[in-house]
């Protein structure tokens, strides 16, 4: 479990951070955050996602540690179940499976018929279970570590009881102290004798002499004496100078530890070869070595005495080691000397390999290894030794510099000398010149060659290392070349170079294709970060999408979907215009011509706020982004400033902060660009405000400026001095913002054109975005977990009050890396074409068919939608923090949720920690989860076909026919509202609807509710001022969240839904009377249709978008949960 | 109801001790502990003295009555190992399926000897199940009333004398035992006669 978490989590991590480019990791370490976040809280959100038991890392680690075993359960009146225990729910229900009720008498077994299947106990009546015998660390996963294997013992081992040793009075105490002090070592053996004669009258017949076994010398003065005893001391040289004896001596003095002996990695035999080969200087010390430990153990000494001896002497004989060596080789004699001269101490020398050069060492070391086939290698070698007489200095220079001229030189012949001689290496040995170009990154092509050369030598040479040593040797080799050069190549950006390092190290792979995927995976990881980092500055998209595919490399159809998805979601932000097709080019022209007429009419005042907002402006990376940010920003930011907040985050690629900057600074710099002067500054004030008002901005201000705000618009230049005035403060800007929702109608026009998929595909990311804040919300809603509805989720938002544009950004990004992103768009833009009216329906019909789970998903994202919304606008602190916690919670609910229909893995999933997983198995296996799913499949399922036609049809019969058309017709204020109010409405219930098919139970309510609600919005509030409307709307909003905390009361629902139908309804009214702008647009054919619509529709969309986002993401992540209980 | 215990909270790794309202008294190492719930688990030694296995007691709080805090720990408790779930589920699945034959083989009025050596097959050789009185074995070895090595019939071969094998230690074992608990028995009414 914990390794496919860790998978999945890397993938999602990997969206992540493609979708926040600049932030990075940051994404990615945001959604788990989120999660640790919401649990640890533990009360708050985090109930939502584990309820009860669930939420107890330690109850459910031993639970479900103990799934399996046999236990027995007491319950109140005292009987007793035998049973396997099962699993367990959130209430800490038990569950028993083959439980019997345990009769008195033990020793007969149950009978068939006295077996249940399985029994669910309440936690209200179990008194005590008791799990005997249970092995605690059955499931650990962990059974390989060195503590886990360590910890376990083949067989049961009783400790024996330890018994203090009583010595007895029969030695003296001071026996036992001498043992502290005494130096000697042992008895002496004269002292033994006396001991035994005296103690034991025992006496020895020890002679010194040993007569027994030789015969004394008798030493004479004789020429015969002395010509025998010359002799002898010259065999007695000989001996004791030759290699055999020394590799003896120095095994029985060895004193090296097992660890250096037997376990460490050996590196210089590879090296060895590669080196004696070439001739290549040998440190001193590392020839000792070589010498000390593995020529003699292993192979003939006389060998390694030739190579050590090097280039001048072909000798074997130690005596003819070089100066250098002979320290080394006098250590190795002596055995006790070893280590001091040249390595002081085994440890020592391990750091001497790498940095010495390894080169240097390993020829020796080859030699002994090398069978007798080598030594005709030698007479070549020489003329390379004295090529290289220098090397003893540059062999640092080769390991670390690989570039050195020697080097270089050094590997093109070895490179040559290599194929000829062996046929086997031959072949490798091209593939070595091959990569050196490939490298020509950073690395000299010296030192890869060397490099390469040696992988290939090393299979002819030492077939049996050829694998392992490949990838010691490289390393050896190339010394810090292989770390350094791959990095380099992996910033380069040439995948054949860190191919080229990465086959050495899977040593086996003889082929440039086979290199090339190693490469991708150690290289990659270094690689793409890089460019990406370096890339944030230049487009964010395109990072984006780079990322996305270099991230997800391992799931190439995934990365696909990904890519599209968050291309285009990077689009809307940044690119916007240039990706979009040309009919989408048109429709931002119109929007952009809009917000200028709008602009226009708005006002001529520039006003301080402009101020504010330049300076804003040089943020902005890009101005590209700006247009279409203005567009964006202008009905999306003026809807709900919250969503233009989310939006710009989510677009400027994820980058957290600097995403929010440029969001707000777009806003700004487009008014800036924009001819008109006076509306670029109301855009701008509220721009900033929107932006301050997310970053700092009170609730309680946004409702009193939302009032003045739709007085304003009605008065155009009046409100525009005022706002002016306000500018300066966020607060009031922020009402405008709300009051703005219709000049974002104005813009949101482009989207119903854009509905046809591709074209709404752009403006809709931003609405996705904020729709992504909102769906937290509706995940709670739906009925995925008991828990998880009555998630605090609404709390939640107060609750953290963290401003977390950014937080929403990086949900978003791992959203968009979400292959199944692309449908949810069009599913999004259906939506939105829902509410719109007919004709968004029928767009939206087609499309939606196909996805039906989308649909589903969107649909709930739209009910949750409104009700974010309104509260985002209100609060746009409320979007951040709906995002953090929701994210948590969508991705926990995600997977208790996510309909099998969905296959695709979501990187969400993975995203979330380990354990959250680990939990969530453990959750999932447990009753509540089976509920859940049928609810979705029976949601989903409904939703596609209801959604649109129904909901819409629904709405409108409520409010009247007209409203579907209404957005046309708006020209009149009051009918006008009252369209957009039953296209509200429509909208409204068209969420209500998916929710409620989401939710079975609540739906009906819900509707009766959004029915009735809406009719009364639209004649009351709506007309009289938009003011009053949008308070109550809010506060009911307020309010609504608490209920919806406290239960899942479908009046509750239907309450907030009104809330949101008020909300949205409001936004248009307002701008249909104040605005006449804005009902040109409307009017404006295609625009206008949509414009009424568009506010709602934005909204859907958004939530369509965040909900499909969240749908695909809770999908996937729920499949695997269900592949694991299963 | 009792009260949850000092400080309405139970540090893991901290020795309690409790008793029930059924009169049992419970001692071990707190392991878990949920508050909404009043769930508190706790690792005692295991009652069969095995040193690598552990009791594990599951108590509810609402039922227990005087709450013992032995000691305390403060260090924080080890971090939780991930857990093989497919193994657990494999698990329980096993001894689902094992209790029911079991219970099959009583309820089809197996004599205790046969569920006794079924259980003995079972613990060397997985591969055993009721057919009818008859023990199956690896689909090939029979076993039938009284269950004898002589029942054992199949054909001639390594896994017939396998099994063979396995019943007549099978019985050797429980005849040990017999008498084993026959003379501690005598010995009891030795004892008993003499005291008295």
């Amino acid at each position: 479990m914990s390794m496919k978490a860790g998978g999945n989590r890397s993938k999602p991590g990997g969206g992540n951070t493609a979708g926040a480019a600049s932030s990075g990791a940051g994404g990615s370490g945001g959604g788990r955050q989120n999660l640790g976040r919401g649990r640890h809280s533990g009360k708050g959100p985090a109930a939502v996602i584990f309820s009860g038991v669930y939420a107890n890392m330690r109850m459910v680690h031993v639970l479900t540690s103990v799934v399996g075993a046999k236990c027995e359960l007491k319950v109140k009146n005292g009987a007793i179940y035998e049973g396997v225990f099962k699993t367990y729910g959130p209430e800490c229900d038990l569950v028993l499976d083959a439980a019997h009720r345990k009769s008195p008498e033990p020793s007969i077994g149950p009978r068939k018929e006295d077996i249940v299947e399985s029994i669910i106990f309440k936690a209200s009546d179990v008194v005590v279970v008791t799990f005997k015998d249970v092995d605690l660390n059955f499931a650990r996963k962990d059974n390989f570590t060195d503590a886990a294997v360590s910890g376990k013992i083949n067989g049961e081992h009783k400790e024996k009881d330890l018994e203090p040793w009583d010595g007895g009075e029969t030695h003296n105490s001071d026996s036992l102290e001498s043992l502290d002090t005494d130096v000697s070592n042992g008895w002496d053996p004269n002292d033994m004798f006396k001991y035994n004669e005296e103690k034991y009258g025992v006496l020895s017949t020890y002679d010194s002499s040993l007569s027994t076994y030789t015969v004394p010398l008798e030493r004479d003065n004789s020429e015969e004496f002395l010509k025998r005893e010359a002799r002898a001391a010259q065999l007695a040289e000989e001996i004791e100078a030759s290699a055999t004896y020394k590799a003896r001596v120095a095994l029985e003095n060895d004193d090296r530890s097992e660890e250096e002996k037997y376990t460490a990695v050996v590196r210089g035999e590879r090296e060895s070869h590669t080196l004696s080969r070439e001739n290549k200087y040998i440190p001193p010390g590392q020839r000792n070595r070589e010498a000390m430990s593995w020529g003699p153990a292993r192979q003939n000494s006389p060998r390694l005495a030739q190579n050590s001896a090097g280039p001048p002497i072909p000798r074997p004989g130690p005596h003819d080691y070089s100066p250098s060596s002979g320290a080394d080789q006098r250590v190795v004699n002596g055995g006790t000397y070893h280590w001091p001269s040249p390595c002081p101490s085994p440890s020592s020398r391990p750091p001497s390999r790498y940095q010495s050069g390894p080169s240097s060492l390993p020829p020796r070391a080859t030699t002994p290894t090398r069978p007798p086939s080598r030594p005709p290698s030698r007479p070549s070698r020489p003329p390379s030794h004295s090529s290289h007489p220098s090397y003893p200095t540059s062999s640092s220079s080769f390991s670390h510099h690989g570039p050195a001229s020697p080097a270089s030189t050094l590997p093109k012949r070895m490179s040559s000398e290599g194929p000829p001689r062996m046929s086997p290496k031959s072949q490798r040995t091209p593939r070595t010149h091959r990569v050196p170009p490939c490298r020509t990154t950073g690395v000299p092509p010296g030192v890869d060659l060397i490099s390469h050369n040696t992988p290939g030598e090393l299979p002819v040479s030492a077939p049996t290392r050829s694998s392992s040593s490949g990838g010691t040797w490289s390393s050896v080799v190339s010394g810090a070349h292989r770390p350094r050069s791959p990095r380099q190549n992996s910033i380069s950006g040439s995948s054949s170079g860190s191919s080229s390092l990465s086959s050495p190290q899977t040593g086996a792979a003889p082929i440039e294709t086979v290199a090339t995927p190693t490469s991708a995976s150690s290289p990659t990881a270094a690689s793409p970060a890089p460019n990406i980092v370096t890339s944030p500055s230049g487009e964010a998209k395109e990072c984006r999408v780079q990322e996305t595919r270099q991230t997800s490399p391992t799931a190439n159809k995934e990365n696909i979907k990904p890519l599209d998805s968050s291309s285009s979601i990077t689009r809307p932000v940044c690119k916007g215009p240039p990706s979009m097709a040309p009919d989408h080019r048109k429709q931002i022209d119109n929007l952009k011509k809009f917000s200028v007429d709008f602009r226009l009419q708005s006002s001529s005042n520039t006003d301080p706020a402009f101020d504010q907002m330049m300076t804003k402006p040089p943020r902005d990376q890009a101005d590209k982004p700006k247009d279409l940010p203005l567009d964006k920003t202008c009905s999306v930011g003026r809807e709900g400033i919250e969503e233009g907040v989310v939006i710009a985050a989510g677009t400027p690629g994820g980058a957290s902060a600097p995403s929010t900057a440029t969001n707000t600074s777009k806003p700004g710099s487009p008014a800036a660009l924009s001819p008109s002067p006076s509306a670029p500054d109301q855009k701008r004030t509220g721009l900033d405000v929107t932006s301050q008002g997310v970053q700092t901005t009170a609730t309680s201000t946004f409702s009193g400026l939302k009032q003045e705000e739709k007085e304003e618009k009605k008065e155009a230049v009046q409100d525009q001095v005022r706002k002016s005035t306000l500018n300066p403060n966020a607060n009031e800007f922020k009402p405008r913002f709300t009051t703005q929702p219709k000049p974002s109608n104005t813009p949101t026009p482009p989207r119903p054109q854009g509905q046809p998929s591709p074209s709404i595909v752009v403006p809709q990311p931003p609405t996705v975005y904020s729709q992504t804040v909102c769906f937290p919300q509706m995940y709670p809603l739906t009925p995925v977990s008991p828990g998880v509805q009555k998630s605090i989720i609404w709390k939640s938002p107060a609750m953290y009050q963290v401003q977390m544009p950014h937080m929403a950004v990086s949900q978003s990004k791992p959203y968009r890396p979400v292959p199944s992103m692309p449908q949810q768009r069009s599913d999004q833009h259906h939506p939105p074409g829902t509410p719109t009216m007919m004709h968004s329906a029928t767009a939206a019909g087609p499309p939606i068919v196909a996805p039906s789970p989308a649909y589903s998903a969107q649909y709930f994202a739209c009910s949750p939608q409104q009700f974010s919304q309104p509260l985002v606008q209100q609060m746009p602190h409320y979007q951040s923090q709906a995002q953090h916690v929701f994210s948590p919670v969508m991705q926990g609910s995600a997977r208790m949720m996510a309909p099998p229909t969905h296959g695709q893995p979501s990187l969400v999933s993975s995203s979330t920690t380990q354990y959250p997983e680990q939990t969530h198995t453990m959750y999932v296996s447990p009753g509540p989860m089976p509920q859940q799913y049928p609810h979705h499949s029976a949601t989903l399922h409904p939703h596609p076909q209801h959604p649109q036609p129904s909901a819409t049809p629904t709405g409108q019969a409520q409010q009247g026919g007209p409203p579907q058309h209404g957005g046309p017709s708006h020209p009149a204020a009051s009918p006008v509202q009252h369209p957009q109010h039953p296209q509200a409405a429509a909208a409204a219930a068209a969420a209500a609807q998916a929710l409620h098919l989401a939710n079975q139970p609540p739906q009906q309510q819900m509707y009766s509710a959004l029915a009735p609600t809406p009719p009364s919005m639209t004649p009351g509030p709506n007309p009289q001022s938009p003011q009053a409307s949008f308070p109550s709307a809010q506060q009911t909003v307020y309010i609504h969240p608490q209920q919806v905390q406290h239960g899942y009361n479908p009046s509750h629902m239907a309450h907030v839904q009104q809330a949101h139908m008020q909300s949205g309804i409001v936004p248009s009214h307002h701008p249909a009377p104040t605005h006449p702008p804005m009902m040109l647009m409307a009017t404006q054919g295609p625009p206008g249709g949509p414009q009424p619509p568009m506010p709602q529709a934005s909204l859907n969309p958004i939530p369509v978008s965040s909900t499909t986002h969240f749908s695909y993401l809770a999908h996937p992540q729920v499949q695997p949960h269900h592949q694991q209980q299963l | 109801m009792a009260a949850p215990g000092p400080g309405e909270y139970f540090s893991v790794g901290s020795h309690v001790s409790c008793l029930t309202c059924l009169g049992q008294r419970v001692q071990g190492e707190v392991v878990a502990f949920d508050y909404q719930s009043k769930m508190l688990t706790l690792k005692c030694a295991s009652s069969s003295g095995k040193p690598n296995l552990n009791d594990v007691i599951l108590i509810n709080l609402a039922y227990v009555s005087d709450v013992d805090i032995i000691n305390d720990r403060t260090e924080t408790p080890p971090p939780l190992a991930s857990l093989n779930v497919s193994k657990l589920a494999n698990r329980a699945r096993t001894e689902k399926e094992d209790k029911l034959s079991q219970a099959y083989a009583i309820s089809a009025g197996v004599s205790v000897e046969g569920q006794q050596l079924f259980q003995t097959i079972h613990k060397t050789i997985k591969d055993c199940k009721w057919q009818e009185k008859n023990i199956i074995v690896m689909d090939d070895v029979v076993i039938s009333p009284p269950y004898q090595a002589e029942n054992c019939k199949g054909k001639e071969g390594s896994a017939l004398s396998h099994v063979r094998k396995i019943v007549e230690k099978h019985f050797r074992d429980v005849e040990s035992q017999k008498s084993m608990q026959r003379s501690q028995a005598q010995q009891t009414q030795k004892d008993s006669t003499l005291s008295s």
